[in-house]
């Protein structure tokens, strides 16, 4: 009965549903975004215990080399590379160099060790998907997702642009051709948008354009070798307990900075991110409000349009309890139907959205994962829509049958 | 059948002065009686009807339907008592719009009296009786003010309940659509030997019941000099 009263009231049933929905899909998407980023970002972070670079912000150091968005703070010297590589608390460690980009995606310069990166147990995080790990010096691996976007594949060859974002009428490096010699499996990291090449290519790729940049400009004799760089060190150390101390060192003993990338991205997440989605949870709250108020005032209106059909009910022998069960099981219909729908709209809003945020951030997002913090705040507005029902409920279950049924003499 | 004495209502649930009672000494309907309760506008005839539905509780004195005292029922009771033994006819139909025929007879079933067979065959079987066989499926609101008020003669038969109690049934038909649900309550009342008390402002119709109770001056100011009660006919 209570589902043909909604039907037989469909645009009131359909716009409470609709306010209700919009409400727990907001929640929903913002809670969802919010997890998943931090997980994300953790993912990431955890990585490397430590990015070693050229002064400047930490954070922007760790953007630019652990998630490949912002621009890199300066180079250091390859012989810091080389010292750290050499320090027994270092279990792994890597340069990277930057400065070109293909169709956007960041051409990041390292050595074949950096596939070597162990994941937290122990397990090779690196797995080529097919090909093999570059052997020649203009040879490259490709991320998952940049061999999916370009359309490149192993035996390919493509020239890189001056840069790390891709600009209309770009410098492309074309004397300088790189060929793809594998590509690794996806990570659902930011790598996944990286194409690794030897840091040697970006040395002579550079080194050349800048001694033909001289001799155009006769600043420069040609010959003169410059003393090598790297953009940053990735490194990994024996166990994440000596970051603190090896940060402290390395700022210490070279011209550098050294970043703990799961620090500055917690600092990043709570300073920066967390207040706008602290906002934006106040805002669905407020809509979650509102829509629950919407189920108490649709109700309560139905429920008084009605007040000659529940009179009329308890005239043919209908108990007070069972009338309120009526209203009691509309309002539950109308908020789970809400609720559902809400999920699904969150959820389905967040799986159209998780590719685009991948390309442009390279998050990988789980659209469908729950977290609890939803879980919660779906338990709340269930709770709050019951709430709601209720208040009709005991209206009708408080009126006597008489005075609705309209009857005279 | 029913069976009341010395029963006073303050009828300030009725959004009456509170200054206003109902009084009756004595009411009695044998089973299977038909009577037309009549009266002028306000005299007390659909109180009465709504106590011995249960509708309306007395202050004082005893209301008997089927051999229950409904002063001493819960509320719940009350409406069970209703719902098994009285079958309701109202002047404006009371059918739920959303509802089809023979939904709004099968519900008023859900909350009747228990019997056998599924609810919907016992009422579309009860709307046949009522010559609605061809529309079982429609909405009140596409059915002309006749056939709504044989739907709800069909409710009020389809539970089984031994007494009709049938409030102006044909205050809001034209005269030969009044004719006919008369008739057909009328019919059905005998075949099945069911209890009839009909209010209506009909004397036409009051007359051809073989008994019509004059509620003249059930209903007066508490305090008025001459206190008569109500009158058999």
């Amino acid at each position: 009965m209570a589902w043909r009263y909604l039907r037989f009231r469909w645009l009131v049933s359909l716009l409470t549903i609709a306010g209700i929905a919009l409400g727990v899909a907001l929640v929903c998407a913002v809670l969802a975004i919010r997890e998943e980023s931090e997980r994300a970002l953790s993912r990431d972070a955890a990585l490397y215990d430590l990015v070693a670079g050229g002064k400047g912000s930490p954070l922007q150091l760790v953007l630019a080399s652990v998630y490949h968005l912002d621009s890199p703070t300066g180079n250091i010297p390859y012989a810091d590379y080389e010292r750290l590589r050499r320090d027994p608390r270092v279990r792994w460690a890597a340069p990277i160099g930057l400065g070109d980009n293909y169709e956007g995606f960041r051409i990041v310069g390292t050595e074949e060790q950096f596939f070597d990166l162990p994941d937290r147990e122990g397990e090779p995080f690196f797995r080529l998907a097919r090909g093999t790990a570059f052997e020649d010096r203009f040879e490259v691996v490709l991320g998952s997702q940049v061999a999916i976007a370009t359309g490149l594949d192993v035996g390919d060859t493509f020239f890189g642009t001056h840069g790390l974002v891709d600009v209309p009428g770009g410098e492309v490096h074309r004397d300088f051709p790189y060929r793809v010699s594998g590509v690794l499996e996806g990570t659902g990291t930011a790598q996944d948008r990286a194409i690794f090449g030897t840091l040697a290519s970006v040395w002579e790729i550079h080194e050349t354009e800048d001694r033909l940049h001289s001799a155009i400009q006769g600043t420069a004799s040609l010959g003169g070798r410059k003393k090598r760089e790297a953009t940053a060190v990735l490194v990994r150390l024996e166990t994440p307990g000596l970051r603190l101390w090896m940060a402290d060192e390395i700022r210490e003993r070279t011209d550098g900075i050294a970043a703990i990338p799961i620090n500055e991205i917690l600092r990043f997440q709570r300073g920066i991110i967390g207040p706008v989605q602290r906002s934006l949870l106040a805002i669905a709250a407020a809509v979650v409000a509102v829509a629950c108020l919407t189920v108490l005032t649709t109700l309560h209106q139905a429920a008084e349009r009605r007040r000659r059909d529940i009179a009329i009910l308890r005239s043919l022998g209908a108990v007070r309890a069972e009338v309120a069960a009526l209203v009691f099981t509309e309002g539950l219909l109308l908020t789970g139907a809400g609720i559902g729908l809400g999920l699904l709209l969150g959820h389905g809003g967040l799986a159209l959205a998780a590719g685009p945020i991948r390309d442009a951030t390279g998050l990988v997002l789980d659209p469908w994962r729950m977290p609890r913090a939803e879980a919660i705040a779906l338990c709340v507005m269930a709770f709050c829509g019951a709430a709601a029902s209720l208040f009709p409920a005991v209206s009708s279950y408080r009126r006597t049958p008489i005075a609705d049924l309209r009857l005279t003499d | 059948m029913i069976r009341l004495r010395d029963v006073s209502l303050r009828l300030s649930q009725a959004n009456r002065s509170p200054s206003v009672q109902f009084r009756l000494p004595a009411f009695d309907v044998e089973a299977g009686e038909a009577v037309a309760l009549t009266g002028p506008s306000g005299c007390g005839k659909t109180t009465l009807l709504n106590l011995i539905a249960g509708l309306l509780r007395a202050d004082s004195g005893d209301v008997v339907v089927a051999g229950v005292e409904l002063s001493g029922l819960s509320s719940a009771r009350l409406d069970r008592h209703r719902g098994a033994h009285c079958g309701m006819v109202y002047q404006t139909f009371q059918l739920l719009a959303p509802f089809t025929a023979v939904e709004n007879v099968a519900i008023g079933l859900r909350f009747g009296a228990r019997q056998r067979g599924s609810l919907k065959d016992r009422a579309a079987e009860a709307l046949r009786r009522v010559g609605l066989a061809d529309r079982l499926h429609a909405r009140p609101d596409q059915m002309s003010v006749g056939e709504r008020q044989r739907v709800a003669i069909a409710r009020a038969l389809a539970g089984g309940a031994p007494l009709l109690l049938a409030d102006e049934p044909t205050g809001s038909l034209d005269p030969d659509t009044g004719r006919e649900v008369f008739a057909l309550l009328r019919e059905v009342a005998e075949e099945d030997g069911r209890t009839l008390l009909m209010v209506t402002h009909d004397l036409g119709f009051a007359a051809e019941l073989p008994r019509a109770f004059d509620c003249t001056g059930l209903v007066r100011s508490v305090g008025a000099t001459s206190e008569t009660g109500g009158r058999v006919a």
